[in-house]
């Protein structure tokens, strides 16, 4: 059984999952809007969900991630599916 | 004060970006469209080069006197949706002749493309049914999972073996089935699916496969059915979709399913019932298209060498082009502000394409994207290769322009 990561470990992995839709270098905090404050558009969440997806060997529903707003609640609905 | 308004000031901002370089690429208006390739604004004449007119018939001799037959008929509107006011005979010949050709025993035609997808799509899923859909789908398609109350998860664009994976990883479905959902030709890059692969790995799973083919049908396989038909698989594919503002040269949209039980989702798919039905006129053109495409070889033809021609042209001049010779043909541009700014020049110099920019492009492209015409001729298509070889030229001048529009007040 492998260790589930922490949420610290998640976080860093979205972070470096975020750097190609993140051109202007905006501060990554966990209370940041996702497409509010970091202007990552629809598509591209889309695109960054399908890396947590197989990086971490989880399925992550679309109608979940419409519920998702900031990067903080990403690393827990990670966290939840990773924990399992 | 706030207003409700105020979550769109980003992309008001885009927009205003937009009109200090130009006109408002998504909102052109033609003074008059002369036929299928020619159209004008203001005095002049406009080389249509973004229309998915596929087959070039919107002017075809017997698609508008069906069209105009069945207005003397049958009037100019059906006041109401198929299920309230009952269905014409046109819509039920139509139905007949696209199951006819597609040799498959249900088909329900539908007002517009957008509305087939979000109608078959929400029916077909339930709650405890999970569906697979392609990370480029078409917002239709999108939309349309999100009126089901079923899981949906997206696979890597065209990439059988990452849907295997993801069907592998979901697991056991309990009580439900899965529905992946793919396209024919995509609509922004021009690219095919690799539906032959798509069918075995959705069925080796115990899925069933939809796909839309709305910028492949009449364009692609023997007697035009599309994709599906190209790769020999037409009678293993368990939905196809369709649009009949296309190919079909009018507007509307079709589902056609191998299984007879399909004619259940008349009574449960909202965006068909509560939707007045597809206008006489729209169903009769439609209906005389059909036959053109099922007799369509030569236009077929034509329209693979303008591909082929286009292609090469715009590959000699260093443009990049996202996928292989198609009736579409997109050119990645560096950013939104240069691809509106060229958008404009090729308007400006008689040709109309496509602005595409993100989120309705796959990987936030910005691209000029351009669908041809069996209508089209050689000629044409050497002006447009033309016209984007001076484009080229003009870079340095159009960039000077750009500056100082942006800089103006």
């Amino acid at each position: 059984m492998s260790t589930s990561p922490s949420r610290d470990e998640i976080f860093d992995k979205i972070c470096e999952l975020l750097k190609p839709y993140n051109p202007q270098n905006r501060e990554i905090l966990k209370e940041s809007g996702i497409m509010s404050d970091l202007e990552v558009d629809s598509v591209a969440v889309f695109d960054l969900v399908m890396g947590l997806e197989d990086h971490y060997d989880i399925s992550i529903p679309m109608e979940m991630v419409s519920d998702i707003k900031t990067v903080g609640e990403l690393v827990n609905a990670v966290k939840e599916l990773t924990s399992e | 004060m706030s207003s409700i308004f105020d979550k769109y000031s980003p992309l008001k901002s885009r927009v205003d970006m937009m009109m200090k370089i130009g006109r408002d690429a998504l909102g052109v208006q033609f003074d008059d469209i002369i036929n299928a390739t020619r159209g004008r604004i203001g005095n002049r004449e406009i080389l249509l080069a973004g229309t998915n007119n596929y087959l070039g018939l919107t002017f075809d001799e017997d698609c508008v006197a069906a069209a105009k037959q069945a207005i003397d008929n049958h009037g100019t509107g059906t006041t109401g949706s198929r299920v309230a006011n009952g269905s014409y005979a046109e819509h039920v010949d139509l139905e007949k002749a696209l199951a006819d050709h597609f040799g498959m025993p249900s088909c329900v035609v539908f007002t517009t493309g957008y509305q087939t997808n979000l109608s078959a799509i929400s029916a077909l899923a339930g709650d405890k049914d999970v569906i697979f859909m392609d990370a480029d789908a078409h917002a239709c398609i999108i939309d349309g999972t999100r009126l089901t109350g079923a899981s949906t998860f997206r696979f890597r664009h065209n990439s059988p073996e990452d849907l295997d994976k993801r069907l592998s990883r979901h697991g056991d479905i309990q009580d439900g089935h899965a529905l992946v959902v793919i396209e024919g030709m995509y609509s922004m890059f021009g690219d095919i699916a690799p539906v032959d692969e798509f069918v075995d790995v959705t069925h080796r799973h115990g899925g069933y496969l939809f796909i839309d083919e709305a910028h492949s049908y009449g364009i692609f396989g023997e007697t035009g059915c599309g994709i599906a038909e190209e790769q020999g698989v037409l009678d293993q594919v368990d939905f196809i979709s369709g649009t009949f503002s296309k190919s079909l040269a009018s507007v509307g949209g079709f589902c056609a399913s191998k299984h007879p039980e399909f004619e259940i989702t008349r009574k449960v798919m909202r965006p068909y019932m509560f939707t007045a039905s597809a206008t006489p006129s729209n169903i009769s053109a439609a209906r005389a298209a059909v036959e053109k495409v099922k007799t369509g070889d030569h236009l077929r033809k034509n329209l693979k060498e303008r591909a082929q021609q286009l292609h090469a042209g715009l590959s000699e001049l260093g443009y990049d082009l996202c996928a292989d010779p198609s009736p579409v043909i997109a050119a990645r541009r560096p950013n939104e502000a240069v691809a509106a700014l060229e958008w404009n020049w090729l308007l400006e110099n008689g040709v109309y394409v496509n602005l595409a920019v993100p989120p309705g492009t796959p990987q936030s492209s910005s691209l000029l994207r351009i669908s041809l015409s069996a209508a089209h001729t050689e000629q044409d298509v050497n002006k447009i290769v033309e016209t984007f070889g001076a484009m080229k030229n003009a870079q340095g001048e159009m960039m000077n322009d750009m500056a100082s529009k942006l800089a103006a007040e």
